[in-house]
């Protein structure tokens, strides 16, 4: 069950395709490989079993499967790599080239909204004088790379070779939501690439993380590059990861000459308008809809949202993506005419996190009398393939009609585990809880509490659901009785897993 | 197994619909029929023939009384609403009907552009019009075009009476006409009588469900069933699968021509609520209702409706209609059919102005609510639930096209429904929210045609239109005046989503409006308001 998966994982977390990227200094063309040399000892194999959480029966452990991706050294006893390659983890192997022995390994930081990991192997001694591998800047177009690695087609490292072809903003396929800075490149990448290094002259430019399945582009693949990458090891300096900042907001080019003039706007090419601001984001009480976004820190947004930056231009999100939590970011806009200096203090939107895929979680759940509920996220979506129509629509719009803001975590009532008290409330399964007892749901926490409580019928149980024309009722006496009952029969070891322990 | 029941609303129609399709009348329109050379097919009689062979009673055949309809349609183009598809062509058969008229579905003459009535075996044919049509009971009446060929083409035909006393377990036969105008008789029998949607959204009725073998014929739409002789039904749809048959029935026919017959039509009256089915213990309890207590939940009641001006609240226990007792899921006891949904006492047999008494509990306490029936009319729903016979209101303005909201619009697309579409769809099913609002029609940016006006704006669609030049949208007519007036030489356009506000050049505007009146696009019209 455990080792020849890499595949089967990789295929899961990217639709079949994984890069693994490895390349050298445009010098080094063609250059034979020498690997007693040591020069890459510290580009290493990781071997995972994972354990799939089971968000249907979010009571039992979940689905064992393995894989494995590539690694490698970047400091003492530690291994950079990809975070899809360690997630849902239950047990890590480093393996390397010219050591037989397996090295048992654990997370040390996982950043999911950057596909990034540090691991560190239980005992660090093997690797006390393994070379350790350096950074290198962003390659430029049509250079050279080689990408290092252990994808499919055999055991021991591979070599394939690239060129850059793109350097882009790019929707990172783990969490499904972020975008950062990615590069693409043309050389084979496949699954088990995942995590190893890119390298150009010698020197890491990027971790190779994803690509496309071959029905429509060829050749692509992308890599994490170093600044995505630096970003997040300064992040952990302090110990932890506070995943990145966003300024959660969205922006429309500035192209029609009316626009122009009606939001006042110089023919200089600066300034992008701002569609929408959420009220819960970073900018939500800086900026709001029509405004328009003229600099970011003193560097000029332009009509199409990209920003001169570094002296290269990129998408202005660039500019928040490079700061941390707590940090300010001195924004310059446009409103009605005049000029406003503002200073916005960034956070992460929460929001997002919802909407992206989430690893590394013990999925969370409340049974009361065989009415399942849990908490409305992507993973949840994915697992129980949704139908319902009002679940779907709430989902889908949770940003666009800012339902977050009302309901931070909507939840489900996401199975009716059928009994005679509760066997007329089997077709409501997949309903989204509105209130319980009187008490408004806001998160999976609530649904524990309102349970308690009493409403004006104390001797029901209440439950109303968004837009299902009729509360589920249950006697108080009835489902109390009930409940154990449905427990066992059901095979439910806790009734309860709220996150909180 | 949605766990709510529809009272002369839309939902049920539409998920039903979504399982039996119903024929498609340019489907089941081949123009040639099928050729039977060797002989007659079973099942086949010669016109002027009776039947001795056939079992049930069918004492009398009157085969002078089907005539062929063909009919000519034209649809609009829902998406570039200047433009009318390519025209096709139905082939059908009509029931004559004393007094010269020709019953067919709905369905036959939608968006007819030209109606013909033709003699089974001759080549005599004569034009027709619609002189009534309900697309929600799929029912239409024709008539001729000129009353000097009349008399002679109907010399030969005989109209037929239409009976409703048809029950289940009754033998029907359905008639079909041969390629050279012989008779085919096939039988069928009644095995459920309920309420099912019919064709359009927003549309459920009585139908008669019957189970048999109908052999698919040239002309095989709008199929009579007929009971002794006399007309029992006609064919809704066939699932050739499972061999059902879901018949239009007499009653409901009946009611259509009864309506008619004042030279005023009103349509089929609706109460306009949702309700619960009440046969949950647990709940029945919380509503205080006894073991005995008949009756449902009101859960909705639509704004305007029969049931909302007789004072009907959410809520309330709805126990009896008109003195007909309403049990735990919505049915009632019919006297020819038993346990029908009760919608059938409000839509099969009260007609539009007629006192309606509705008992309610309310609080522990039952009270007898009077009210009129009504019906709504297509236009006053907020997103109308079919469109026939007229093109989509719409606006062209510098490119951007304002579209009302239509059923029929979202059907267009098909099942791929996502996005923008999906919120669409949404506003169709969940109407409150924007009535509230003061809304009289949903209008959205349908299209961005590329013009210098909408340079960057292009990819845009299905934004719902709050606001233009400051002046809030209720309807179509509403973007039109507002367009008058731009501010400072700019158009302001306020949208419900991304990117929530848009500015359009006037000038602009109205030197691409010229060009598009004689562009590439062939637009004829600017706007279409009525």
């Amino acid at each position: 069950m455990r080792k020849r998966l890499l595949f089967p994982l990789l295929a899961l977390v990217y639709g079949a395709v994984s890069p693994l990227l490895l390349a050298q200094g445009s010098s080094d063309t063609g250059q034979v490989i020498d690997m007693t040399s040591g020069e890459w000892d510290g580009i290493v194999n990781i071997d995972v079993s994972v354990l799939f959480p089971d968000y249907r029966e979010p009571w039992n452990a979940g689905q064992p499967s393995g894989g494995s991706g590539t690694g490698f050294l970047i400091g003492q006893n530690r291994f950079l790599t990809n975070a899809h390659v360690v997630s849902n983890a239950t047990k890590i192997v480093i393996r390397t080239t010219n050591d037989p022995r397996p090295h048992p390994a654990r997370i040390v930081h996982v950043a999911h909204d950057c596909d990034l990991a540090i691991i560190e192997a239980e005992d660090g001694t093997p690797f006390e004088k393994t070379r350790q591998l350096s950074f290198g800047g962003i390659p430029k177009l049509n250079t050279e790379v080689i990408a290092v690695g252990y994808p499919i087609g055999g055991d021991r490292i591979s070599v394939t070779r690239g060129v850059v072809s793109r350097i882009d903003f790019r929707t990172f396929s783990h969490s499904g939501v972020d975008q950062h800075l990615a590069i693409q490149v043309d050389a084979a990448i496949n699954p088990g690439n995942s995590g190893g290094p890119v390298l150009q002259a010698g020197k890491v430019v990027g971790v190779a993380f994803q690509g496309y399945s071959g029905s429509v582009a060829q050749n692509v693949g992308y890599i994490i590059p170093v600044p995505v990458i630096q970003r997040f090891l300064k992040d952990v300096e302090d110990g932890q990861y506070d995943h990145y900042v966003d300024l959660a907001v969205t922006d429309f080019p500035v192209e029609n000459i009316a626009q122009r003039k009606a939001l006042q706007i110089g023919d200089d090419g600066v300034g992008v308008m701002i569609a929408d601001a959420e009220p819960a984001g970073s900018a939500g009480s800086a900026l709001q809809r029509g405004d328009v976004l003229l600099a970011m820190d003193g560097n000029p947004v332009l009509n199409n949202g990209l920003i001169r930056f570094e002296g290269e231009l990129m998408d202005m999100n660039e500019v928040v993506e490079r700061k941390f939590a707590g940090d300010t970011l001195k924004i310059r806009l446009l409103r009605d005419g005049k000029t406003l200096e503002k200073e916005v203090k960034l956070k992460r939107f929460d929001p997002y996190v919802r909407l992206g895929s989430q690893y590394n979680q013990r999925p969370r759940y409340l049974v009361y009398a065989g009415l399942v509920f849990q908490p409305l996220d992507r993973n949840l979506v994915d697992a129980h393939q949704v139908r319902d129509p009002v679940a779907n629509y709430i989902f889908d719009n949770y940003l666009n009609d800012k339902i977050y803001v009302e309901r931070p975590e909507p939840v489900m009532l996401t199975t009716v585990l059928t009994d005679e008290v509760n066997t007329h409330l089997a077709v409501y399964a997949q309903s989204v809880v509105d209130e319980i007892n009187g008490v408004k749901i806001r998160s999976l926490q609530d649904v524990a509490e309102a349970l308690k409580k009493q409403d004006a019928k104390k001797d029901f149980i209440v439950v109303k659901l968004i837009e299902k024309g009729r509360p589920l009722v249950l006697k108080r006496d009835l489902a109390e009785s009930a409940h154990p009952r449905i427990m066992q029969t059901y095979g439910i070891p806790e009734d309860s897993y709220l996150g909180n322990e | 197994m949605k766990p709510f029941f529809i009272f002369g609303l839309a939902v049920i129609s539409t998920s039903l619909l979504a399982q039996v399709k119903p024929p498609e009348p340019g489907q089941l329109a081949p123009g040639v029929s099928t050729p039977t050379t060797d002989g007659k097919p079973v099942g086949t009689i010669k016109r002027r023939v009776l039947t001795p062979s056939l079992k049930q009673p069918t004492a009398v055949i009157n085969p002078n009384s089907l005539l062929k309809v063909n009919v000519t349609y034209q649809t609009y183009n829902m998406q570039i609403p200047w433009q009318k598809e390519s025209a096709g062509g139905r082939r059908g058969l009509g029931v004559v009907l004393p007094g010269n008229r020709v019953l067919v579905t709905a369905q036959m003459v939608a968006d007819a552009t030209y109606i013909e009535l033709e003699l089974p075996e001759g080549s005599q044919k004569l034009a027709a019009k619609v002189q009534a049509v309900d697309y929600e009971a799929n029912l239409a009446l024709l008539a001729p075009n000129s009353a000097t060929k009349e008399k002679e083409f109907f010399a030969s035909l005989q109209g037929v009476q239409v009976d409703g006393s048809a029950r289940i377990g009754d033998s029907l036969s359905v008639w079909q006409s041969g390629r050279v105008g012989d008779l085919i008789v096939t039988p069928l029998r009644i095995s459920k009588v309920m309420t099912q949607g019919y064709v359009v959204d927003n549309a459920a009725f009585l139908v008669y469900e019957a189970t048999g073998i109908i052999r698919s014929e040239s002309n095989s739409f709008t199929l009579p069933v007929m009971k002794s002789g006399r007309l029992a039904a006609l064919l809704l749809r066939y699932d050739s699968k499972n061999q059902v048959a879901t018949l239009l029935p007499a009653p409901i026919i009946q009611h259509f021509l009864q309506d008619v017959a004042d030279g005023k039509y009103d349509g089929f009256p609706s109460l306009g609520i949702e309700f619960q089915v009440t046969q949950d213990d647990q709940f029945r309890a919380y509503l205080g209702l006894q073991p005995d207590t008949p009756g449902v939940y009101v859960s909705k009641v639509v704004q305007g409706g029969s049931a909302d001006r007789a004072g009907i609240k959410p809520g309330d226990i709805m126990m009896a209609i008109n003195g007909s007792k309403i049990d735990a899921r919505g049915d009632y006891q019919d006297d020819l059919f038993g346990a029908v949904s009760a919608s059938h006492l409000i839509r099969g047999k009260g007609f539009v102005g007629e006192q309606v008494e509705i008992l309610v509990l309310r609080d522990g306490q039952e009270t007898l609510l009077k009210g009129q029936l009504t019906r709504k009319q297509p236009d006053d729903y907020l997103v109308p639930p079919y469109l026939f016979d007229k093109g989509p209101k719409y606006v062209l303005s510098g490119g951007v096209l304002f579209q009302e909201l239509t059923s029929s619009y979202l059907n267009s697309f098909g099942r791929e429904q996502r996005g923008a579409l999906l919120r669409l769809q949404r506003i169709a099913t969940n109407p409150e929210e924007l009535e509230k609002d003061g809304r009289k029609k949903v209008v959205f940016i349908g299209a961005i045609l590329p013009t210098a006006s909408t340079q960057g704006y292009e990819r845009l669609s299905g934004q719902i239109v709050l606001e233009v030049n400051g002046k809030k949208i209720t309807d179509i007519a509403d973007v039109a005046a507002a367009l008058k007036t731009p501010k400072n030489g700019l158009h302001i356009l306020k949208l419900k989503e991304f990117p929530y506000l848009l500015h359009l050049d006037a000038l602009r505007v109205e030197r691409d409006n010229l060009q598009l009146l004689n562009g590439a696009f062939r637009v004829s019209e600017l706007s279409r308001l009525n």
